[in-house]
């Protein structure tokens, strides 16, 4: 859980991650996931992308996926600059 | 702590299952090891499986159902022993007590008296800890560390978790102590599946569908369940089927969907409302509502019996919760519903179902999850006032870890809104022992409460900070500062806050006890007393009853001190109390001074019952230097002696002063009695103690200076108003005066002596003085001297005489042969373990008899081999009869 005493971590150094998960869930999830985009692709998985504000943020994020039985097939740190409009498919 | 059954309910064999006999009969194979594991995410059955297993297997069990609030180790050990109580009333109940006492011992030596009752339990039995994966506290996992590596033999382990414990579970898997299920276990086989929709849903799929279905959900069993229910009364199974199979849709997030659609719109309605309750009941259902027409109850049933995903809690149909998964999808889909365009009309929103249900759990004097609702909803000011308790805080009652993690997530805004949540949340932290954080929150408490203006609720917060600081010195042992904020506390807190009152006042007791102020800590222990009365404070009252003891007693008022005593053994009632042990160390004492040495051996021994508590700590010494001075009483100097050569080793890491001049005064009265001067001599050089001093120059016959240490000494115990060790130097200058020649002198003051003595009825005190004693005594009663009291101690010193004598003439077949022919002697508790092993005893059975852990008998059993140069039990039995040691 994020300590509220420290600063608040700058957005433009925030980490974009990227969680792939197996079977399509739709954009009405986009709230739960905390506003993270997700996209949806063709072989079945789900990809949920977005800046997460810390570890912490991150593994509470892997345990709401793991709880809901999601079955997580990466998680992956997306340098800043690779994410474009040609990565989202309908 | 209020304890809460429906955690400890063993869920029962649901109606509509598909019986798994293969897996059943693994886990009763696996009965013989320390631990089963059932190791897979949520859906896969493994509750429903373990309550199939434990159906059939008529072994008694217990059961834990965690949730995060275990995380806090206290909580978790209550409640692990609330679990056990269903299989062995009473068992624990020392424990219990031991977790709410103000200073509570480590978790291991509680865990350590935990297991040696549980020995005690003889049919093989059952612990099932469910839903492991909300525990992610070290503490906590190193408490089952500990279980499962003293694990007594008739018990077995079962852990149900979506995720593998952080336990060392790749040594049980070398040791084949572990059994493992997993995922791949337990997916239903596409013949499982077959007979779980055909026969137990009574769907009728063909196998090419059940196939397809198979597929689709990968055995899922969860998926399955939803999927047949979606089925069951729909006329094209086949399109469904396509349609399911033909979809990327996540699984459960297809069949919720299908499931609620197929429902009434009233009762999609309720699922949605009441998703956001960890347990559900009737009339709490009705108080959430908005549009009841149906009444919770009535909903509840029906839910039940269409198998929708309801659980029960109880037997009663009174308590049930949703089955996690679809709990989950639940939430997510009433969350949907709040933002995107409303499906639903006349649907509250969270914070209103929250608010609703807090209320409803306040009305019912359910305090934490009347919290845990209005943290949800958001709503601080009644979260805050709910934490508060009315005088006893939340987390004083088993809720530390929701506390924590509300306040935690509240911006800091909030907090310095109410400087009570920065109180609040430096206690909180300081019972978790994560001691770092707390200073800052008592600054940012300090800070806020500048800008409030002062009434009796800000007095009452600084008295509380100051209460927090007093705790935090007492962790340092910092006395002056646990004086100082604990007057404060006193001070400012609010004459109706008992609670934090009785633990400012306790501590400053202490504090004054440390420092050596006996007259001021006396007052402070009765006050502690009354008002741990008034509280129900049990822990506190018996802590600070047996305090004020010690000062009694060492006030000389022994018959006073006896009482006290006694009654804290009442307060601690019939049940072995482990907070118990130094009133019962003190009644030993009393009536070692009185000379029943019967009596006294029997508190000795009850005393000792949970040694392990001490083990490792420099609070074992008195006990041990009791035991000692018992031993010399009895006649055996070797044995006293070596009892001290132990203790002495083993706490000399500590280096405390004055845990060591305590030791060593009676180590050079033993010495004195064995007439080895050189030791006492060596003793004397390294120790100050002035009566060690004057004991070694009187040997020597240097009753002058004997004379000149005695004297200031004595003045500062009559400043000091320490009327026990004045008792003790004055004893020790009649004994100099008369050796210096000073007869006259000397019968006078051991007038003074004998009726400061009386009143207490001390004998022990003298007849420890030898012949000296029993001459000077002699002489004083010619000179009419309390007559009855003195030929009453004339009389035990005859006896004394007689015992002596027949101790040398029987020197060989007295109980302590001479250890001295081995390179390293044993020490007593060696020998102690050596004899039972010679009786033929496991080492379980001596664990059990001397209270130790058993991996403390293997390593004493170890430590003996190593001295008698042997290598097992048989061949260490013969040596040391050799050896004239049995």
């Amino acid at each position: 859980m994020s300590n509220k005493l420290k600063p608040k971590t700058d957005p433009g150094q925030q980490m974009i991650y990227q969680i792939r998960l197996k079977g399509h869930l739709d954009h009405k999830w986009t709230d739960w996931f905390g506003g993270l985009t997700i996209t949806l692709e063709k072989s079945g998985d789900t990809l949920v992308t977005g800046p997460v504000s810390d570890q912490a943020a991150l593994h509470g994020l892997l345990k709401k996926v793991r709880d809901l039985g999601m079955p997580l097939l990466s998680v992956n740190h997306v340098p800043p600059g690779q994410i474009d409009a040609s990565n989202i498919k309908k | 702590m209020p304890i809460l059954n429906t955690k400890l309910y063993i869920p029962p064999v649901q109606p509509k299952i598909v019986h798994r006999p293969c897996l059943v009969e693994r886990l009763n194979e696996g009965l013989h090891r320390k631990l089963t594991l059932i190791s897979a995410p949520a859906g896969f059955g493994k509750t429903s499986l373990i309550s199939e297993w434990i159906e059939s297997c008529k072994s008694p069990t217990a059961w834990l159902s965690l949730d995060e609030g275990e995380n806090d180790p206290a909580r978790f050990l209550t409640y692990l022993v609330a679990s056990l109580q269903t299989i062995k009333t009473n068992i624990g109940a020392g424990v219990l007590g031991l977790l709410q006492s103000p200073q509570p011992p480590p978790a291991e030596a509680i865990l350590t008296i935990l297991l040696n009752e549980i020995t005690a339990i003889t049919d093989k039995f059952i612990l099932v800890l469910d839903d492991y994966h909300a525990i992610d506290a070290k503490p906590v996992d190193h408490i089952l560390a500990f279980l499962l590596e003293h694990l007594p033999p008739k018990m077995h382990l079962v852990i149900a978790t979506r995720e593998d414990p952080d336990i060392p579970l790749a040594r049980l898997r070398t040791k084949s102590q572990l059994t493992e299920l997993r995922v791949i276990d337990l997916r239903f086989t596409n013949t499982e599946a077959a007979v779980f929709l055909n026969k137990v849903m009574n769907l009728n799929i063909s196998e090419d569908d059940i196939a397809a279905l198979e597929i689709r959900t990968e055995g899922w069993i969860a998926g399955l369940q939803l999927a047949a229910i979606s089925i069951r009364g729909i006329k094209d199974i086949t399109g469904f089927i396509k349609s399911f199979t033909g979809s990327h849709r996540f699984v459960m997030d297809y069949l919720v969907e299908e499931v609620l659609q197929r429902q009434p719109e009233n009762i999609q309605i309720f699922l949605l409302q009441t998703s956001i309750l960890d347990r559900l009941c009737g009339p709490l259902c009705d108080a959430v509502q908005s549009n009841s027409n149906a009444s919770g109850q009535d909903i509840l049933e029906y839910l039940e019996h269409t198998n929708l995903f309801i659980v029960p809690l109880d037997d009663e149909r009174h308590w049930y919760r949703y089955h996690h998964l679809f709990a989950g999808f639940l939430r997510q889909r009433r969350q949907q519903n709040n933002s995107t365009s409303k499906r639903y009309e006349g649907m509250m929103d969270e914070k209103e179902l929250h608010k609703r249900a807090s209320i409803w759990y306040e009305n019912n004097n359910l305090e934490t999850e009347a919290f845990h609702h209005a943290a949800a909803a958001n709503d601080i000011e009644h979260a805050s006032y709910l934490l508060e308790g009315k005088g006893m805080p939340l987390h004083f009652r088993g809720a530390v870890i929701p506390v924590l993690n509300w306040l935690a997530s509240l911006p800091k805004t909030a907090l310095d809104a109410k400087p009570l949540l920065w109180v609040m949340y430096a206690s909180a932290l300081s019972m978790t022992g994560q001691i770092t954080g707390v200073e800052e929150k008592l600054q940012a408490a300090e800070a806020s409460l500048q800008n409030v203006e002062s009434n009796d609720k800000t007095r009452n917060l600084i008295g509380h900070i100051a209460s927090i600081r007093a705790l935090l010195a007492a962790l340092n042992n910092n006395v002056e500062t646990i004086i100082t904020q604990s007057q404060r506390a006193l001070k400012y807190l609010h004459p109706d806050n008992l609670a934090v009152r009785t633990a400012a006042i306790w501590k400053m007791g202490l504090a004054f006890h440390l420092k050596g102020d006996r007259t001021t800590a006396k007052q402070a222990y009765t006050e502690a007393i009354s008002i741990s009365q008034a509280t129900g404070n049990i822990m506190i009252n018996i802590s600070s009853a047996t305090f004020l003891g010690i000062i009694q007693e060492s006030d000389n008022q022994l018959f006073t001190a006896l009482q006290t005593y006694k009654h804290v053994l009442q307060l601690a009632g019939d049940l072995p109390q482990p907070a118990a042990s130094e009133a019962s160390l003190g009644l030993a004492r009393v009536f070692y001074e009185w000379n029943d040495l019967e009596t006294a051996q029997h508190y000795g021994q009850q005393s000792l019952r949970f040694a392990c508590l001490l083990e490792n700590s420099e609070r074992i010494v008195p006990y041990k230097v009791f035991q000692a001075r018992l031993k010399l009483a009895q006649g055996d100097a070797s044995g006293a002696a070596s009892i001290l050569a132990e203790v002495e080793k083993s706490v000399q890491q500590y280096n405390y002063v004055f845990r060591m001049s305590e030791i060593a005064v009676s180590q050079v009265e033993i010495l004195l009695h064995q007439g080895n001067l050189t030791a006492a001599e060596q003793i004397a050089k390294t120790q100050k103690h002035p009566i060690i001093k004057a004991r070694v120059l009187l040997a020597h016959g240097d009753s002058s200076s004997a004379l000149a240490i005695l004297e200031p000494f004595r003045q500062q115990m009559e400043e000091k108003d320490w009327k026990d060790e004045l008792l003790k130097v004055m004893i020790l200058q009649t004994l100099a005066l008369h050796a210096n020649g000073e007869k006259e002198k000397a019968l006078k003051l051991l007038g003074d002596v004998l009726a400061l003595a009386k009143p207490g009825g001390f004998i022990r005190i003298f007849v420890n003085e030898g012949a000296p004693m029993a001459g000077l005594l002699s002489d004083a009663v010619f000179q009419g001297i309390m007559p009855d009291y003195i030929s009453k101690l004339l009389a035990i010193f005859k006896v004394e005489e007689q015992k002596s004598e027949y101790a040398i003439a029987h020197k060989n077949t007295t109980s302590l042969p001479t250890n001295q022919t081995l390179i390293e002697p044993l020490s007593q508790r060696e020998l102690e373990v050596l004899r039972l092993i010679a009786k033929g005893f496991s080492n379980r059975e001596i664990s059990e008899r001397l209270f130790l852990a058993l991996t403390t008998v293997k390593g004493h059993n170890q430590k003996i081999f190593d001295k008698l140069q042997v290598q097992r039990r048989t061949e260490a039995v013969a040596r040391a009869s050799e050896l004239g040691l049995l």
